[in-house]
């Protein structure tokens, strides 16, 4: 064993109370007082680990100091993947620090000292919550919460995927809470308190598991901290402070009933803090002698009050050192580098010890593979998710691609970690970047008079700065979290949205989609100023409620914030209006189709959104005769809605899909068309809309289309003609029909009218018509388009989709009793997708698509379904990809498909049995996405699933994956193998599959075999 | 904890005459993005003996400020020699830089200024009347000395909160202490020892 006490690490001689290694050994962080606040420092580990590095003037020691703390810091704990630093101290808070990425090294402005930050960290988010000083923090395995510990007698565990959300506040403790531990597999946290008690808190309820109180019985509260440690085999919990026969101990705990037989006596005064080693052991194998099955063993390093260092293995009796008068004061906290063999001891006094262990010492530590399998074996859930990591640094890499990947990729990692990496070379400060192919000294030459200069309107002057870096917060960026749904980009926002409309037929869409902007309001940008005219002249006091523009633009204006507040104050308005119209028309229409848009109705009106719009149809609604009718209809929306019939809140809600058209109003409202007189007829089991006067629909965004309806607009020769319009780009043409339309659709390239004879007209864009009427057998339901794609749902429950291009029926009058079966059962939602794929959604929850291939009906989506909410995928989640949300599949599952949440609690769930689930949930994914001919939604569900397979070490499945998306490296007549699928190429799948199989080293086999079979191909 | 940190100031245009505008470059990082506008202020101090003699040079709002590093350049007009006691035209002085958010100041910068004739000549034998147009004013750029305050940087709705997070000490309390009411100042060796740094 050696030891340093590396002189250079303080606190300016103030006390340190914390000390954590990063999971990367590269560095440390501690914690303690400060001048005249908390702080928290992070050091370079190489100058305490060789001294030619301590001498070399080159190295920084110091990387990082931060004050933010208002008050002393009581602990700092690194997450285990290490990006993370979370700290806690007597100001009640806790911070967590993300190193920034685009920043480079700085010296704190004005100071005194030249220690510049070599690295940057900052605060990422605070956690408020405790009224008490924070005295313990953890992360818990795989850095799924983060758990405090306070004064205030209370355990906070937060969200550490969403901070700051809570999860759940422990209370119990009636004392003072001073030291918290996570069993290694995630089921327990385990707390040590004043109030004479240990107690573990099982993690799939947060209630209490075990309170043990007799070892502590006899202990007065004299200590600072009470940090506890348990075992990485998980067996074992060994308490801080306990008493036995009126001597100090650290109590040993059996996880197994919570029996207290046993624990580490010798010490003087009360244990402060107690740390276990990461790894476990077995007897070193001595040359020449057999080799013996030994007892893998723990090793625990114990700190006391009385100023000495104890470590002990759990196969000793003894202690394996007792190292006295290491310090001046009491030892407040010990950290043990990932390896096993290094460890840190900070002490009140305010210096830092360094303890090095042989391997002749220790004993040889296993691997990760044998820790996972005794995890395996005792608990039945592997680790091996988190392991991916540490094994990259055991296990040899056997090909010179396979290197040059895993170098790219630390390569790219180091690139995103920014240039201010520990090397002497990045510790001079880097102003000379570039943006925007300008240098920041020319920048800076001309700063003065490129800078925005305005005028407010007090007449101060007022500066827009130029941002010269973006900070990084990553994903704990606040905007993240507090607008609600993250649309994947901002290309076709405003498509996604007007489809919804369209797909969403449920009863309460009015209602749900109204509210919508008071939710996220960050979705909306800037609007035109031809739009916000249009705003300001709203004379109705219906203001329009969903106003998209691109969303790249989205600017912190302040002028915005205004506008927002104005608008969720319309809001009830605006829902109001739409229910008692029953949602006449489409809610959104995008600045482009302002112009474009000339409601004849409304010719007094000048402005233009969609305020225009309802003011028109409200006028047709007062001057049509109807008017009884359209009362009680919306009369019946409300009582079918208390009904409590489900509300499709999740389908309502933010649903994205650009490939189908806004809707006639019709097929919206299902509920209240049950009430025509057509309800007579039994056999037609779907409502159809009712007739109205006229109405008016967009039907595309790219183009803009838009389509006008009059009924009965004149009459010729004593039959009554009825009129369509369509207005495409600014450019119009209409056409007359021989009887009322009841409903239209359209896209882009065709249009569709659905008439009262129960004949169906199709036109192309511009206004020729391309089939002879269809004569019909029932009145339709729903009408949709989508390319050259038209879907007819007819009120006898029968399914046709015909492709206008090849004039060919897809699906022939398809029954959908197969899917209605049961009584209460209704069509909530249908929808064509862009291959001419029918999509119907049922009020059980459950969604259908007719496959013309196989030529019957399959299940794509039910949200009764277990699987959805018992696989656990999360791990495997893209981080750069933006999910994809708005894809069919994703559409009728709806965006809540929450990856698994319910998946952490249940981790007493045996693991062989989740990982089934999450299996055969990624398979349905793709299968459903493939029956529904959604490219972009295979390829993301198949990287899920492959991705799942590499965590989960499934090499069999993986292989089979590999050779289907190869195929044949030689060709032969007899190959049935189909090269694209979905119009991906598959070799480009496996191109984009092999990276994450070559995450694993585990698979570099496989990796290197398929890589070659490509290279091959390639070169052919 | 400052959601705003000056990461830098340049001095441009040093040395120059006595008349010609002060310009400052400012670099300074925000933690978030931040809804208010960040105000800054040029002072110059006429006399060291008074505070009277404070001149507010300018006041610039500077926003919006979204989370990352930012610059700018504050200019500002060079003091009123009407204002100056003529006694302390010539030599030491002291020119401040504060920023204040939401009314409440949270960073002061200062910078000695030595105002010196260049010709030999009047530096020997100054007029009685000082010479505004022969004056040479240099910033000592290379020693800043800086001051940092703790404020509440939430809105009135997290004030409560906030002051549960500040040490409850009571001159703290308060959130500023009572030296940084703007304009007056106390001479730099006066200034409160809070967070000061020499440099």
């Amino acid at each position: 064993m050696k030891l340093l006490k590396p002189s250079w690490v303080s606190h300016n001689g103030k006390p340190i109370f914390s000390v954590d290694i990063h999971p990367d050994g590269t560095k440390f962080a501690t914690g303690g007082q400060g001048e005249d606040s908390g702080k928290v420092m992070i050091w370079n580990m190489a100058p305490v680990l060789r001294e030619e590095d301590e001498k070399n003037e080159n190295i920084p020691k110091m990387l990082c100091q931060m004050d933010n703390h208002l008050a002393c810091v009581n602990c700092v704990r690194w997450s285990n993947n290490g990006l993370y630093l979370a700290s806690g101290g007597d100001d009640k808070l806790v911070m967590v620090w993300k190193r920034a990425a685009f920043i480079g090294p700085s010296t704190v402005f004005g100071s005194s000292s030249k220690l510049a930050n070599v690295e940057q960290w900052r605060c990422v988010t605070i956690l408020r919550n405790h009224t008490g000083d924070v005295m313990d923090v953890a992360w818990s395995p795989h850095d799924v919460w983060l758990a405090s510990c306070s004064v205030d007698n209370t355990i906070v565990i937060w969200n550490a995927r969403k901070f700051p959300e809570m999860v759940m506040c422990l209370r119990g403790h009636t004392g003072l809470v001073k030291g918290l531990t996570w069993d290694p597999v995630g089921k327990y946290i385990a707390s040590q308190a004043d109030d004479h008690s240990l107690k573990v808190w099982r993690t799939v309820d947060w209630q209490m598991e075990a309170n043990i109180t007799k070892p502590f019985s006899e202990c007065g509260g004299t200590t600072h901290v009470l940090r506890l440690s348990w075992s990485p085999d998980g067996q074992y919990l060994v308490s801080a402070h306990a008493m036995n026969n009126s001597g100090p101990t650290a109590q040993i705990v059996e996880r197994d009933g919570w029996k207290t037989n046993m624990d580490f006596v010798g010490h003087r005064k009360a244990v402060t803090v107690v740390k276990f080693n990461p790894k476990i052991f077995k007897k070193k194998q001595k040359n020449g002698s057999s080799p013996k099955p030994s007892c893998p063993y723990c090793c625990c390093a114990v700190g006391s009050k009385d100023r000495s260092l104890s470590v002990w293995l759990t196969s000793l009796k003894r202690p394996l050192v007792v190292i006295h008068d290491l310090f001046d004061k009491s030892i407040m906290d010990i950290s043990w580098t990932l390896t096993g063999l290094g460890m840190l001891v900070c002490s009140m006094d305010g210096t830092v010890a360094y303890l090095d262990f042989s391997l002749d010492e220790l004993g040889d530590p296993l691997n990760e593979e044998e820790k996972n399998s005794i995890h395996q074996n005792i608990y039945g859930k592997s680790l091996a998710i988190t392991s991916t990591e540490a094994q990259l640094s055991t296990t040899i890499i056997e090909n010179p691609e396979m290197l040059k990947y895993q170098q790219e990729r630390q390569n790219s990692a180091q690139a995103n970690s920014g240039p201010g990496s520990a090397g002497p070379e990045s510790s001079a400060p880097k102003l000379n970047s570039v943006m925007n192919g300008e240098s920041l000294e020319d920048i800076r030459k001309n700063l003065l008079k490129k800078q925005v200069e305005t005028r407010t309107a007090d007449g101060r002057r007022r500066i827009t700065p130029l941002c010269i870096a973006q900070l990084d917060t990553g994903d704990f960026s606040p905007a993240l979290f507090n607008s609600a749904p993250i649309l994947p980009s901002g290309s076709s926002m405003s498509n996604q949205l007007s489809s919804q409309l369209s797909s969403d037929s449920s009863p309460g869409p009015a209602s749900s989609l109204g509210l919508r902007p008071s939710h996220d309001p960050m979705l909306t940008s800037p609007p035109p100023n031809s739009a916000v005219k249009g705003l300001e002249d709203n004379k109705d006091g219906v203001k329009p409620c969903l106003l998209l523009t691109s969303a790249s633009k989205i600017e912190p204006m302040k002028a915005l914030d205004s506008r927002f507040t104005e608008r969720s104050k319309a809001t009830p308005g605006v829902t109001a209006a739409i229910s008692s119209i029953a949602g006449l028309t489409p809610l959104d229409r995008p600045k482009d189709g302002i112009s474009a848009l000339k409601d004849v109705k409304s010719k007094e009106d000048t402005s233009s959104d969609s305020e225009d719009k309802m003011a028109a149809i409200n006028k047709n609604l007062s001057f049509s005769k109807r008017k009884p009718d359209l009362l009680m209809d919306g009369g019946e929306v409300v009582e079918k809605r208390k009904k409590g019939r489900p509300r499709k809140d999740k389908m309502a809600a933010p649903i994205t899909q650009p490939f189908t058209q806004i809707t006639p109003p019709a097929e919206r409202e299902p509920s209240r068309v049950a009430a025509p007189p057509a309800a007579a007829v039994a056999a037609l089991k779907l409502p159809t809309p009712s007739l109205k006067k006229a109405f008016s629909l967009q039907v595309s965004m790219e183009p803009s289309v838009f389509l006008e309806v009059e009924n009965e607009v004149t009459v010729v020769a004593g039959s009554r003609l009825s009129q369509l319009r369509c207005s495409r780009d600014g450019r119009d043409w209409n056409t007359l029909l021989p009887s009322s339309v009841v409903t239209a659709a359209g896209s882009s390239d065709v249009l569709a009218v659905a008439c009262q004879d129960r004949m169906l007209s199709v036109f192309s864009s511009c206004g020729r018509r391309l089939l002879p009427a269809i004569q019909l057998a029932t009145p339709v339901s729903a009408l949709h388009c989508s390319a050259h794609f038209v879907m007819v749902l007819t009120a006898g429950a029968t399914l046709s989709v015909w492709d206008v291009q090849k004039q060919k029926a897809l699906v022939k009058n398809e029954s959908l009793l197969t899917i209605l079966s049961g009584t209460d059962i209704t069509v909530s939602q249908s929808l064509l997708t862009q291959q001419g794929v029918p999509v119907i959604g049922l009020s059980n929850g459950k969604s259908y698509c007719f496959s013309s291939s196989l030529e019957t009906w399959t299940l794509i989506a039910d949200n009764g379904d277990s699987l959805v909410q018992c696989a656990d995928f999360r791990s495997c989640l893209p981080t750069q990809d933006a999910p994809v949300s708005s894809g069919p599949l994703a559409v009728m599952q709806g965006r809540n498909l929450n990856a698994g949440r319910l998946a952490s609690r249940l981790s007493s769930t045996p693991h062989h049995l989740q990982q089934g689930m999450t299996l055969a949930f990624l398979e349905n994914q793709q299968a459903a996405a493939l029956t529904l001919q959604s490219a972009q939604e295979y390829r993301y569900w198949l990287l899920i699933y492959a991705r799942f397979l590499v965590n989960e070490g499934s090499e069999y499945r993986l292989r089979e994956l590999c050779k289907e998306l190869l195929g044949p490296v030689h060709k032969s007549a007899a190959t049935a193998w189909e090269p694209t699928t979905l119009g991906l190429r598959k070799r480009e799948l496996l191109r984009e599959v092999l990276p994450v199989i070559g995450e694993n080293l585990r698979f570099q086999r496989l990796f290197t075999e398929y890589q070659d079979q490509l290279e091959l191909l390639r070169n052919k | 904890m400052a959601k705003v940190q000056v990461l830098n100031v340049a001095v441009l245009d040093n040395p120059s005459p006595f008349g010609n505008p002060f310009q400052f470059e400012i670099t300074f990082e925000c933690m978030e993005d931040l809804p208010e506008d960040l105000e800054w202020k040029i002072i110059y101090v006429g006399s060291a003996e008074s505070e009277e003699y404070d001149q507010v040079l300018d006041s610039v709002l500077v926003g919006p400020v979204p989370a990352g590093r930012h610059m700018f350049v504050f200019q500002a007009d060079a003091p009123n020699t009407g204002l100056i006691p003529e006694s302390d035209a010539v030599g030491v002085t002291v020119v401040l830089i504060t920023c204040t958010y939401r009314g409440q100041e949270f960073i002061r910068i200062g910078y000695y200024v030595n105002n010196e004739y260049t010709d030999p000549e009047l530096r020997e034998n100054p007029p009685l009347k000082p010479d505004y147009t022969q004056l040479q004013r240099n910033i000592l750029a290379s020693n800043p000395r800086v001051t940092r305050f703790h404020i509440n940087w939430e809105g009135l709705a997290d004030k409560m909160e906030d002051c549960e997070n500040v040490d409850p000490s009571p001159n703290v309390s308060g959130m500023l202490p009572p030296s940084c009411i703007p304009g007056k100042m106390p001479p730099l060796g006066l200034m409160p020892d809070n967070s000061m740094d020499f440099m």
